[in-house]
Protein backbone atom coordinates (compact mmCIF):
# COMPACT_ATOMS: atom_id res chain seq x y z
CA UNK A 1 0.00 0.00 0.00
CA UNK A 2 1.06 3.75 -0.69
CA UNK A 3 1.48 6.12 2.02
CA UNK A 4 -1.27 8.05 -0.17
CA UNK A 5 -3.92 4.77 -0.21
CA UNK A 6 -3.05 4.21 3.42
CA UNK A 7 -3.87 7.59 4.52
CA UNK A 8 -7.10 7.33 1.88
CA UNK A 9 -7.93 4.17 3.90
CA UNK A 10 -7.40 5.66 7.33
CA UNK A 11 -9.66 8.39 6.11
CA UNK A 12 -12.43 5.90 4.82
CA UNK A 13 -12.35 4.67 8.56
CA UNK A 14 -10.99 1.26 7.70
CA UNK A 15 -8.94 -1.19 9.99
CA UNK A 16 -5.98 0.97 11.24
CA UNK A 17 -4.36 -1.73 10.24
CA UNK A 18 -5.22 -1.91 6.85
CA UNK A 19 -3.71 1.80 6.59
CA UNK A 20 -0.64 0.50 7.14
CA UNK A 21 2.19 2.02 4.64
CA UNK A 22 4.09 -1.84 3.93
CA UNK A 23 6.93 0.28 2.65
CA UNK A 24 7.26 2.49 6.08
CA UNK A 25 5.84 0.00 8.57
CA UNK A 26 8.63 -2.65 7.50
CA UNK A 27 10.80 -1.78 11.23
CA UNK A 28 14.14 -1.26 9.75
CA UNK A 29 12.71 1.33 7.08
CA UNK A 30 10.47 2.95 10.23
CA UNK A 31 13.25 3.31 12.40
CA UNK A 32 15.57 4.68 9.02
CA UNK A 33 13.02 6.76 9.05
CA UNK A 34 12.64 7.87 12.49
CA UNK A 35 16.60 8.48 12.84
CA UNK A 36 16.24 10.62 9.91
CA UNK A 37 13.53 12.24 11.28
CA UNK A 38 14.96 13.22 14.67
CA UNK A 39 18.71 13.82 13.00
CA UNK A 40 16.97 16.24 10.30
CA UNK A 41 20.31 15.09 8.41
CA UNK A 42 22.12 11.55 9.07
CA UNK A 43 25.15 10.10 7.94
CA UNK A 44 25.24 6.54 6.63
CA UNK A 45 27.82 5.07 9.17
CA UNK A 46 25.81 6.76 11.98
CA UNK A 47 22.74 5.33 10.70
CA UNK A 48 24.38 1.65 10.30
CA UNK A 49 25.66 2.42 14.20
CA UNK A 50 22.22 3.16 15.55
CA UNK A 51 20.24 0.58 13.95
CA UNK A 52 23.13 -1.97 14.17
CA UNK A 53 22.84 -3.04 10.87
CA UNK A 54 25.66 -4.10 8.14
CA UNK A 55 26.37 -1.49 5.39
CA UNK A 56 24.83 -3.93 2.87
CA UNK A 57 21.16 -4.47 4.51
CA UNK A 58 20.95 -0.74 5.26
CA UNK A 59 21.84 -0.11 1.87
CA UNK A 60 19.15 -1.93 0.59
CA UNK A 61 16.29 -0.46 2.58
CA UNK A 62 17.64 2.89 1.76
CA UNK A 63 17.14 2.08 -1.61
CA UNK A 64 13.56 0.49 -0.92
CA UNK A 65 13.02 4.34 0.51
CA UNK A 66 14.95 6.54 -2.19
CA UNK A 67 12.68 4.91 -4.67
CA UNK A 68 9.44 5.51 -3.03
CA UNK A 69 10.44 9.22 -2.60
CA UNK A 70 10.44 9.38 1.00
CA UNK A 71 14.35 9.36 1.58
CA UNK A 72 16.81 11.89 -0.63
CA UNK A 73 20.78 10.54 -0.27
CA UNK A 74 23.19 13.04 -1.02
CA UNK A 75 26.90 11.30 -1.53
CA UNK A 76 29.62 13.73 -1.07
CA UNK A 77 33.37 14.28 0.17
CA UNK A 78 34.71 15.28 3.76
CA UNK A 79 38.06 16.12 3.08
CA UNK A 80 39.20 12.83 0.99
CA UNK A 81 36.97 10.75 3.20
CA UNK A 82 33.30 9.54 0.98
CA UNK A 83 30.16 10.62 2.75
CA UNK A 84 26.67 9.34 2.58
CA UNK A 85 23.80 11.94 3.84
CA UNK A 86 20.41 10.59 4.22
CA UNK A 87 17.22 13.26 4.37
CA UNK A 88 13.60 12.88 4.84
CA UNK A 89 11.60 14.23 2.04
CA UNK A 90 8.48 15.78 2.60
CA UNK A 91 6.94 12.66 1.49
CA UNK A 92 8.88 10.94 4.24
CA UNK A 93 7.89 12.98 7.18
CA UNK A 94 4.18 13.10 6.10
CA UNK A 95 4.53 9.10 5.68
CA UNK A 96 6.19 9.03 9.12
CA UNK A 97 3.76 10.94 10.32
CA UNK A 98 0.92 8.98 8.93
CA UNK A 99 2.60 5.56 10.69
CA UNK A 100 2.56 6.55 13.88
CA UNK A 101 -0.65 7.82 14.04
CA UNK A 102 -2.09 4.73 12.58
CA UNK A 103 -0.07 2.74 15.45
CA UNK A 104 -1.38 4.88 17.98
CA UNK A 105 -4.68 4.46 16.17
CA UNK A 106 -4.23 0.64 16.44
CA UNK A 107 -3.59 0.73 20.30
CA UNK A 108 -6.54 2.64 21.35
CA UNK A 109 -8.71 -0.15 19.03
CA UNK A 110 -7.30 -2.63 21.33
CA UNK A 111 -7.46 -0.93 24.11
CA UNK A 112 -11.15 -0.41 23.23
CA UNK A 113 -11.88 -3.74 22.13
CA UNK A 114 -10.00 -4.75 25.36
CA UNK A 115 -12.77 -3.04 27.73
CA UNK A 116 -15.28 -4.41 25.99
CA UNK B 1 23.30 -8.86 11.41
CA UNK B 2 20.02 -9.24 10.84
CA UNK B 3 16.70 -7.25 11.38
CA UNK B 4 16.20 -8.27 14.87
CA UNK B 5 18.81 -5.72 15.99
CA UNK B 6 16.77 -2.87 15.54
CA UNK B 7 15.17 -2.82 18.61
CA UNK B 8 11.02 -2.59 17.61
CA UNK B 9 9.73 -5.97 18.22
CA UNK B 10 5.69 -7.13 17.49
CA UNK B 11 2.55 -4.94 19.04
CA UNK B 12 1.87 -1.59 18.18
CA UNK B 13 2.97 -0.39 21.46
CA UNK B 14 6.64 -1.97 21.52
CA UNK B 15 7.20 -0.15 18.25
CA UNK B 16 6.23 3.28 19.52
CA UNK B 17 7.92 2.37 22.74
CA UNK B 18 10.80 1.37 20.01
CA UNK B 19 11.03 4.52 18.47
CA UNK B 20 10.79 6.81 21.44
CA UNK B 21 13.77 4.94 22.21
CA UNK B 22 15.90 5.77 18.50
CA UNK B 23 14.95 8.80 19.30
CA UNK B 24 16.35 9.61 22.58
CA UNK B 25 19.62 7.51 21.17
CA UNK B 26 19.56 10.43 18.61
CA UNK B 27 19.16 13.36 20.90
CA UNK B 28 21.80 12.24 23.12
CA UNK B 29 24.41 12.51 20.49
CA UNK B 30 22.80 15.76 18.82
CA UNK B 31 23.22 17.28 22.15
CA UNK B 32 25.53 18.89 23.82
CA UNK B 33 24.17 22.39 25.55
CA UNK B 34 26.61 22.40 28.56
CA UNK B 35 29.40 23.76 25.65
CA UNK B 36 27.47 27.15 25.52
CA UNK B 37 26.77 27.27 29.13
CA UNK B 38 30.24 26.63 30.38
CA UNK B 39 31.52 29.50 27.56
CA UNK B 40 28.82 31.89 28.75
CA UNK B 41 29.41 31.23 32.79
CA UNK B 42 33.18 31.72 31.92
CA UNK B 43 32.74 35.10 30.25
CA UNK B 44 30.10 36.06 32.60
CA UNK B 45 32.72 35.37 35.36
CA UNK B 46 35.67 36.99 33.25
CA UNK B 47 32.91 39.70 34.13
CA UNK B 48 33.87 39.74 37.32
CA UNK B 49 37.45 40.64 36.72
CA UNK B 50 36.88 43.28 34.08
CA UNK B 51 34.62 44.99 36.07
CA UNK B 52 37.27 44.88 38.97
CA UNK B 53 40.09 46.26 36.87
CA UNK B 54 38.16 49.00 34.94
CA UNK B 55 36.97 50.12 38.32
CA UNK B 56 37.35 54.01 38.34
CA UNK B 57 35.60 57.17 40.08
CA UNK B 58 34.98 60.60 38.73
CA UNK B 59 33.67 63.99 40.10
CA UNK B 60 30.99 65.16 37.94
CA UNK B 61 28.19 67.88 39.12
CA UNK B 62 25.27 66.56 41.02
CA UNK B 63 22.41 65.80 39.12
CA UNK B 64 18.70 67.48 39.90
CA UNK B 65 18.20 70.68 40.33
CA UNK B 66 20.24 73.98 40.57
CA UNK B 67 23.12 73.20 42.58
CA UNK B 68 25.46 74.97 44.97
CA UNK B 69 28.84 76.37 43.26
CA UNK B 70 31.20 73.90 43.93
CA UNK B 71 29.06 71.09 44.98
CA UNK B 72 29.81 67.93 43.27
CA UNK B 73 29.45 64.16 43.54
CA UNK B 74 31.76 60.73 42.92
CA UNK B 75 30.16 59.31 40.14
CA UNK B 76 31.86 54.55 40.26
CA UNK B 77 32.11 53.75 36.65
CA UNK B 78 33.18 49.61 36.21
CA UNK B 79 32.93 47.62 33.16
CA UNK B 80 33.79 47.15 29.81
CA UNK B 81 31.28 47.27 26.41
CA UNK B 82 33.94 46.00 24.24
CA UNK B 83 34.62 43.13 26.56
CA UNK B 84 31.17 42.28 26.64
CA UNK B 85 30.69 41.89 22.81
CA UNK B 86 34.19 40.56 21.96
CA UNK B 87 33.33 38.19 24.70
CA UNK B 88 29.73 36.94 23.84
CA UNK B 89 30.57 37.35 19.72
CA UNK B 90 33.37 34.63 20.89
CA UNK B 91 31.49 32.10 22.62
CA UNK B 92 28.40 32.36 20.13
CA UNK B 93 31.56 31.37 17.50
CA UNK B 94 33.01 28.89 19.34
CA UNK B 95 29.49 27.19 19.93
CA UNK B 96 29.11 27.60 16.47
CA UNK B 97 31.76 25.68 15.19
CA UNK B 98 31.62 22.89 18.11
CA UNK B 99 28.22 22.32 17.31
CA UNK B 100 29.20 22.19 12.87
CA UNK B 101 32.43 19.93 13.60
CA UNK B 102 30.82 17.37 16.02
CA UNK B 103 28.08 17.28 13.37
CA UNK B 104 30.33 16.13 11.08
CA UNK B 105 32.37 14.05 13.63
CA UNK B 106 29.32 11.81 14.75
CA UNK B 107 27.35 12.23 11.11
CA UNK B 108 24.02 13.49 12.64
CA UNK B 109 22.68 16.62 12.03
CA UNK B 110 22.10 19.95 13.95
CA UNK B 111 20.44 23.40 12.26
CA UNK B 112 22.57 25.68 14.46
CA UNK B 113 21.58 28.67 12.28
CA UNK B 114 18.79 29.60 14.22
CA UNK B 115 21.11 29.86 17.93
CA UNK B 116 23.67 31.98 15.31
CA UNK B 117 21.37 34.36 14.41
CA UNK B 118 19.73 34.70 17.61
CA UNK B 119 23.06 34.98 19.20
CA UNK B 120 24.46 37.70 16.69
CA UNK B 121 21.25 39.51 17.20
CA UNK B 122 21.44 39.59 20.81
CA UNK B 123 25.20 40.24 20.95
CA UNK B 124 24.02 43.50 18.67
CA UNK B 125 21.39 44.54 20.72
CA UNK B 126 23.54 44.29 23.94
CA UNK B 127 26.48 46.25 22.20
CA UNK B 128 24.43 49.00 21.00
CA UNK B 129 22.95 49.39 24.44
CA UNK B 130 26.15 48.78 26.72
CA UNK B 131 27.82 51.56 24.35
CA UNK B 132 24.62 53.77 24.52
CA UNK B 133 24.64 53.19 28.16
CA UNK B 134 28.49 54.13 28.40
CA UNK B 135 28.14 57.27 26.41
CA UNK B 136 25.56 58.76 29.18
CA UNK B 137 27.25 61.25 31.13
CA UNK B 138 25.40 62.75 33.22
CA UNK B 139 24.63 60.62 36.50
CA UNK B 140 20.54 60.60 37.87
CA UNK B 141 19.48 62.25 34.66
CA UNK B 142 17.24 60.77 32.54
CA UNK B 143 18.19 58.43 29.90
CA UNK B 144 17.25 59.15 26.14
CA UNK B 145 16.81 56.25 24.29
CA UNK B 146 16.95 57.24 20.47
CA UNK B 147 13.78 59.46 21.61
CA UNK B 148 12.73 57.57 24.16
CA UNK B 149 12.93 59.38 27.64
CA UNK B 150 13.40 57.12 30.76
CA UNK B 151 13.65 58.38 34.08
CA UNK B 152 17.40 56.58 35.36
CA UNK B 153 16.18 55.51 38.77
CA UNK B 154 12.45 53.51 37.86
CA UNK B 155 12.46 50.04 37.86
CA UNK B 156 10.99 49.91 34.14
CA UNK B 157 14.40 51.62 33.02
CA UNK B 158 16.76 48.67 34.82
CA UNK B 159 14.46 46.42 33.50
CA UNK B 160 14.97 47.42 30.13
CA UNK B 161 18.76 47.82 31.09
CA UNK B 162 18.91 44.22 32.22
CA UNK B 163 16.55 42.88 29.55
CA UNK B 164 19.07 44.26 26.91
CA UNK B 165 22.04 43.07 28.90
CA UNK B 166 23.05 39.36 29.62
CA UNK B 167 19.24 38.44 29.79
CA UNK B 168 18.70 39.35 26.22
CA UNK B 169 22.19 37.87 25.18
CA UNK B 170 22.46 34.33 26.74
CA UNK B 171 18.85 33.70 28.26
CA UNK B 172 17.21 34.08 24.40
CA UNK B 173 19.59 32.30 22.57
CA UNK B 174 19.68 30.07 25.27
CA UNK B 175 15.89 29.42 24.67
CA UNK B 176 16.79 28.99 20.87
CA UNK B 177 19.31 26.14 21.57
CA UNK B 178 16.54 24.88 23.65
CA UNK B 179 13.92 24.65 21.03
CA UNK B 180 16.78 23.31 18.02
CA UNK B 181 17.75 20.58 20.96
CA UNK B 182 14.50 19.47 21.77
CA UNK B 183 15.18 19.84 25.11
CA UNK B 184 12.82 20.64 27.90
CA UNK B 185 15.56 20.44 30.32
CA UNK B 186 17.42 23.33 28.82
CA UNK B 187 14.60 25.18 28.76
CA UNK B 188 13.94 25.60 31.95
CA UNK B 189 17.69 25.83 32.77
CA UNK B 190 17.22 28.96 30.68
CA UNK B 191 13.98 30.29 31.66
CA UNK B 192 15.92 29.78 35.36
CA UNK B 193 18.37 32.03 34.06
CA UNK B 194 16.39 34.67 33.18
CA UNK B 195 14.71 34.98 36.29
CA UNK B 196 17.90 35.24 37.90
CA UNK B 197 18.95 38.10 35.83
CA UNK B 198 15.32 39.91 35.88
CA UNK B 199 14.52 39.20 39.67
CA UNK B 200 17.33 41.38 40.92
CA UNK B 201 15.30 44.45 39.90
CA UNK B 202 12.41 43.51 42.63
CA UNK B 203 15.10 42.32 44.95
CA UNK B 204 17.64 45.11 44.61
CA UNK B 205 20.46 43.49 44.80
CA UNK B 206 21.70 44.74 41.80
CA UNK B 207 22.26 48.26 40.91
CA UNK B 208 25.13 51.11 39.82
CA UNK B 209 29.23 50.17 40.38
CA UNK B 210 29.45 50.95 44.53
CA UNK B 211 32.49 49.30 44.79
CA UNK B 212 35.89 47.62 42.94
CA UNK B 213 34.31 44.22 43.69
CA UNK B 214 30.29 44.81 43.31
CA UNK B 215 30.19 43.62 39.45
CA UNK B 216 30.86 40.05 41.76
CA UNK B 217 26.92 40.51 43.36
CA UNK B 218 26.33 41.51 39.98
CA UNK B 219 27.32 38.46 37.68
CA UNK B 220 28.35 36.26 40.67
CA UNK B 221 25.50 34.50 41.06
CA UNK B 222 24.44 33.84 37.31
CA UNK B 223 28.21 33.05 36.56
CA UNK B 224 27.35 30.28 39.52
CA UNK B 225 24.29 29.43 37.72
CA UNK B 226 25.75 28.64 33.89
CA UNK B 227 28.96 26.89 35.11
CA UNK B 228 26.72 24.53 37.69
CA UNK B 229 24.24 24.13 34.89
CA UNK B 230 27.38 23.39 32.55
CA UNK B 231 28.47 20.80 34.90
CA UNK B 232 25.18 19.14 35.24
CA UNK B 233 24.63 19.10 31.74
CA UNK B 234 27.73 17.38 31.23
CA UNK B 235 27.30 14.32 33.57
CA UNK B 236 23.68 14.22 32.24
CA UNK B 237 25.07 13.48 28.40
CA UNK B 238 27.68 11.37 29.67
CA UNK B 239 25.37 9.34 31.50
CA UNK B 240 22.53 9.46 28.39
CA UNK B 241 25.67 8.57 25.97
CA UNK B 242 26.96 4.73 26.92
CA UNK B 243 22.98 4.18 26.98
CA UNK B 244 22.58 5.42 23.72
CA UNK B 245 25.22 3.67 21.73
CA UNK B 246 24.02 0.43 24.16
Amino acid sequence: MTPAEAAEGADAGQHPAKALDDTVHQRIRLGILTVAHQARRAEFGFLRTTLDLTAGNLGQHLTVLEKAGLVAVEKGYEGRRPRTWITLTPAGERALREEVAQLKRLIHQIETADGA
Amino acid sequence: MTDASVPLPGTPREVLSGLGELTRRVRAVQRDSWIPLLLFGLVTLGGVLVGRLTFHQETVPCPGGPAAPGDTCTLMRQGSAAYWTAGLLAAYAATAWWYLHRSRRRGVGTPVRPYVLAGAAAVAALAVTTWWGASQPAPGADLDLWGLHLAADARATLLVQQFLGGAAAIGVPLLVLARIDRSRALALFALGYLLIELTPVTFGWWGAAAGPWSALSRHGVPALYLLTGALLFALANRRARPRAAA
